[in-house]
């Protein structure tokens, strides 16, 4: 049964199981960017994957949530495979949430309504509800101050904590993070990973996109080291990070931990 | 020089002829509004449907770029006529109710509707195009952030790209305006008295251009402040752009 016959996804407990791929492949003409990807991840769990460019990681998150359609290969969420037909897309969408490594908060609305615009238009909540609940989510991401300003207003840090809040509201039950630092200033980096940390801690599920080891060694409960378009090594961040078995594994984080 | 003054700027001939010429601009002040804001909704119609995704649009894609090359494509002075004549014939032939085919709505005449039809069909292409300039000016990644919010195609149009296009080309569109209100003079061929008409018949019984001359004052006294404003506008936007770019 795919997910296109019920309006909602079941609530947590039935099965460990968060998101499931099997055989995931997609290529852009000649490029093969992914080259068939099986792997699971459990309901709370935090992995972090991590790779050089190119290798395809942030592929696999935009495949995920299907804003790039996989060319082979099947996913579920939570037991459920998705369906490629577009209203099934988006409703499975409302409960994977993503963030972006260049933010894409709507320029023309100010913090709150960036976050509350999901669950106004897509679950038709009330407008005072779905501000109100912005208002508390801003607050947690510690943005109490920036509730009425525009993006072009806040700094980069505080542009991606609204674009977390955003995510938030939609009650994902899943999060992707696309290299959220990566265009940050090396000052901001730290407001942006301690709200993520605080959120592993309060037990999400998350996917980490990322080129910050120190967070994937404190944070992940796995790490999945990719490259070529296919999972070269995963397993405990201590293991994968501080002992790779594999050669290009070696090669990766001695080049990045040089630095 | 004398003879020059004289044939464009007779004011005996202006002032018996001022009352003449003012009801004929107030015709293209309507004719000007009432199109231009019909081919701005039609614009962003077309350029919506021209956007839809997915395969099963295609046709309707493929229609919505027909009717805009069509119609950027062919003088709005044969639009002019080809409406004005097929309409008239139909509503003769009973092909079409006359209420349609010859429109008296709002207690003004048919010939002023078929001017608005011909200047929306064509305007309406026009503005079609600046309004996708203006969608396909906003990145990629808003339509990717709406989308992963669960919300639809439409709703990310409607909600996000949409909004933030239109203010990207109200510069352009308002240029448009312009060319549009000077295009209204075009439905004189079909026998509107809008102002240039008005000229012309002051100049047929007197062979003086003044009424003429009155004419494009009055075009140059809304022009003129409108085009000074869509600089201002302009120059805001730029300035802003300036601000985000450190």
């Amino acid at each position: 049964m795919s997910v296109e016959a019920k309006n909602e996804l079941p609530a947590s407990g039935d099965s460990g199981q968060m998101i499931q791929l099997k055989g995931v492949k997609k290529s852009y003409g000649d490029l093969h960017v992914l080259q068939g990807i099986d792997t699971e991840i459990r309901r709370g769990e935090v992995v972090c994957v991590i790779g050089p460019s190119g290798s395809g990681k942030s592929t696999l998150l935009r495949c995920i949530n299907r804003l790039e359609p996989p060319d082979e290969g099947e996913m579920y969420l939570e037991g459920k495979l998705i369906a490629d037909s577009g209203q099934a897309l988006n409703l499975v969408r409302r409960h994977i949430g993503m963030v972006f490594q260049q933010f894409n908060l709507f320029p023309h609305m100010n913090a709150v309504d960036n976050v509350s615009i999901g669950p106004r238009q897509v679950l038709d909540r009330p407008r005072k509800e779905s501000d109100e609940r912005a208002r508390e989510l801003l607050k947690r991401v510690g943005l109490s101050e920036k509730l009425e300003e525009f993006p072009d207003r806040l700094s980069g840090g505080q542009q991606q904590r609204v674009a977390i809040a955003r995510a938030l509201a939609m009650d994902p039950h899943v999060m992707l993070f696309d290299e959220v630092t990566s265009a940050l200033d090396p000052e901001l980096v730290k407001e942006v990973l301690d709200v993520m940390r605080e959120l592993a801690e309060e037990g999400m599920t998350m996917i980490v996109v990322t080129h910050e080891m120190n967070f994937a060694r404190e944070v992940a409960d796995r790490v999945i080291f990719m490259d070529g378009g296919v999972i070269v090594e995963q397993g405990a961040p201590a293991d994968v990070l501080g002992n790779p078995q594999q050669e290009r594994t070696k090669r990766f984080l001695g080049l990045v931990l040089a630095t | 020089m004398e003879t020059i003054i004289q044939q464009y700027f007779d004011f005996s001939i202006m002032g018996d002829n001022l009352d003449a010429v003012l009801h004929g601009f107030v015709y293209t002040l309507e004719l000007s509004l009432i199109a231009g804001v019909l081919s701005l909704i039609w614009g962003l119609i077309l350029s919506v449907l021209r956007q839809l995704p997915g395969r099963g649009a295609a046709p309707i894609r493929a229609l919505a770029i027909g009717y805009i090359d069509v119609f950027r494509g062919i003088p709005m002075l044969l639009i002019i006529l080809l409406i004005s004549g097929g309409l008239g014939a139909f509503a003769a032939e009973d092909v079409l109710p006359r209420w349609l085919a010859i429109p008296q709505w709002f207690g003004l005449p048919d010939n002023f509707w078929y001017g608005v039809f011909a200047i929306t069909i064509t305007y309406g292409a026009y503005m079609a195009e600046v309004y996708r300039s203006g969608i396909e000016a906003v990145p990629r990644g808003q339509m990717e952030a709406s989308r992963s919010l669960g919300m639809s195609h439409g709703q990310a149009m409607r909600y996000v790209i949409v909004p933030q296009a239109v203010r990207k080309v109200i510069p352009p569109l308002l240029n448009d305006f312009i060319a549009l209100m000077k295009d209204t003079s075009l439905v004189s061929v079909i026998g509107l008295l809008e102002v240039v008409q008005v000229g012309r018949d002051v100049y047929s019984s007197t062979f003086n251009s003044s009424a003429l001359t009155m004419g494009a004052v009055l075009f140059l006294l809304v022009t003129i402040p409108m085009a000074r404003f869509v600089d201002r506008l302009i120059a805001g936007q730029q300035s802003k752009m300036q601000r985000a770019i450190p």
